[in-house]
């Protein structure tokens, strides 16, 4: 057990290693490197406030730190997903070749995104300093929704590295409907504004908890319990889920790639 | 104590293309004749059988070479000893930390620097870190690659590649060493100075599979020789009656 966990602690010390190291030869190859995608997130969300306001007829500040922290998140989320779909194809040549464990890939893939996470953090301080957002010890709940994105992500990169590589069209299947969910999803509507008939929209929709986790605190408001409740549900049902695909979809993965 | 045991062993490689691998399935898409000995069809899906009914028992000291015409199942049996492949029946067990050198090993990432792509081998290797600095040394010492270890690798040339890869791999440690055709290092003046390193590199693993076609690199390395052909194993013992036997097999 304790060796097991020794092994673990240092299979994601190394794919962090190698994320540094993804980020730093981004660097190296534009000048920017990964704040390209920070500079995407802060135009997605200047426009969509603008738009957003425009509709739900209230004034572009008051809604822009809640378009901005949930694209912020979105990007984030819809990453890992999106990523997670080739992470196994994408290491075609170290999995079919080598013996290193599929930890590594994971987790490569889901630093890397938790990098660029931390690139968007600019975003939320350029926030801060022109006061759109508030600053309490409410802001440091988001410490924890954000952890539990994260956590998240690993079962998810997983699952759908197995799936996408066994079945290739899936991997567009995702991207199309990743592209529906950010119309579905509270991102840059306010779901408080919808028809109350249509409310189950929101509720049934695992990734709005994830958002609202970490937007909630950031706008000093205190996620409710069973926000947190539904995001655990979900982390225990997507590791089994992970579980089962790995037992599944172990053996043949290098058939796969 | 390291060991490969190898019993009965059955591998069958599932070929998920075209219509395989996609969800959703186009009617007739692909109506290949498939039905011999070496593939065949299950569920649509067009299985090879690369390695057939193998056992085979390796303790320490085992050095042996694999010998067979392309296709014949070596490299299929190196990633089967190192886990990448599984069996579809039989038994493996493996004892010991298995290294492979194949084609795409130890995959050079080309934006990094020579020092940045041996601190990511060494990681993700698990080099001992107090060996660390040694190692570093002993790989500038060897590649005479200087300067250019401190650019990006996207720079060197296919011969200065080939020698950092070289130096990366050959830095390893493991018990049980699998080795897929030659091992290359750039040009000729080079290839004197790597064989001391090879040999090096091989006398430390407590088991050794070479697929080769070189029979002197497999009189140099090997004790024993496994000769392959269509995925069975069809001679087992000296390295001389090795290269015999393939020979009147013609």
């Amino acid at each position: 057990m304790a060796s097991a966990i020794r092994g673990g602690l240092n299979t994601l010390s190394n794919a962090l290693s190698w994320a540094w190291l993804d980020t730093v030869c981004q660097y190296r190859r534009s000048r920017i490197g990964p704040l390209w995608e920070t500079l995407n997130v802060l135009v997605m969300l200047l426009g969509l406030s603008v738009v957003s306001s425009a509709i739900f007829g209230s004034s572009v500040s008051d809604i822009i730190a809640y378009v901005g922290v949930g694209i912020i998140v979105w990007s984030a989320i819809s990453a890992l997903v999106i990523e997670g779909g080739g992470v196994f194809v994408r290491n075609a040549g170290y999995l079919s070749n080598s013996t290193l464990g599929l930890g590594l890939y994971v987790g490569r893939t889901v630093f890397k995104i938790m990098i660029t996470f931390g690139h968007h953090a600019i975003i939320y301080v350029l926030g801060l300093v022109f006061a759109l957002v508030p600053l309490g010890w409410t802001s440091l709940l988001a410490i924890p929704g954000i952890i539990l994105l994260f956590v998240n992500g690993f079962w998810v990169v997983m699952v759908l590295g197995f799936i996408c590589a066994r079945y290739r069209d899936v991997e567009l299947i995702v991207r199309n409907l990743m592209q529906l969910a950010f119309f579905v999803t509270p991102v840059f509507w306010n779901y408080r504004q919808i028809a109350s008939n249509r409310q189950f929209l929101v509720e049934y929709n695992v990734l709005f908890y994830f958002i609202e986790i970490i937007r909630n605190p950031l706008l000093g408001e205190v996620p409710p319990l069973t926000h947190y409740l539904t995001v655990l549900g979900v982390t225990v049902a997507g590791y089994g889920l992970a579980f089962l695909v790995y037992r599944r979809m172990r053996g043949q993965l290098a058939f796969c790639v | 104590m390291a060991h490969v045991r190898l019993k009965n062993v059955n591998v069958s490689i599932p070929i998920y293309d075209s219509h395989a691998l996609r969800l959703v399935r186009l009617p007739s898409f692909s109506n290949a004749r498939v039905g011999s000995d070496s593939a065949s069809r299950t569920n649509g899906i067009i299985v090879i059988h690369a390695l057939k009914n193998l056992s085979l028992d390796l303790e320490e000291g085992d050095r042996v070479c694999l010998i067979g015409h392309n296709g014949a199942g070596k490299t299929t049996l190196l990633r089967l000893v190192a886990g990448i492949y599984p069996t579809s029946t039989g038994s493996v067990d493996v004892k010991g930390s298995a290294f492979t050198l194949l084609s795409g090993s130890i995959a050079l990432n080309a934006d990094a620097t020579g020092y940045e792509n041996i601190r990511l081998i060494a990681n993700l290797y698990n080099w001992p870190s107090d060996e660390y600095q040694d190692l570093v040394r002993d790989i500038e010492e060897f590649t005479e690659l200087g300067i250019y270890l401190s650019l990006p690798t996207r720079v060197y040339s296919a011969g200065m590649q080939a020698r950092l890869s070289f130096a990366l791999a050959t830095a390893q440690n493991p018990d049980i060493l699998l080795i897929d055709e030659g091992i290359g290092a750039g040009d000729a003046h080079f290839q004197e100075k790597a064989r001391e390193r090879v040999n090096q590199f091989v006398s430390r693993a407590r088991i050794l599979l070479l697929a080769s076609h070189s029979k002197d690199l497999c009189r140099l390395m090997c004790t024993k020789a496994l000769v392959l052909s269509k995925g069975e194993s069809v001679f087992f013992g000296g390295v001389e009656e090795g290269f015999a036997f393939y020979e009147q097999m013609g």
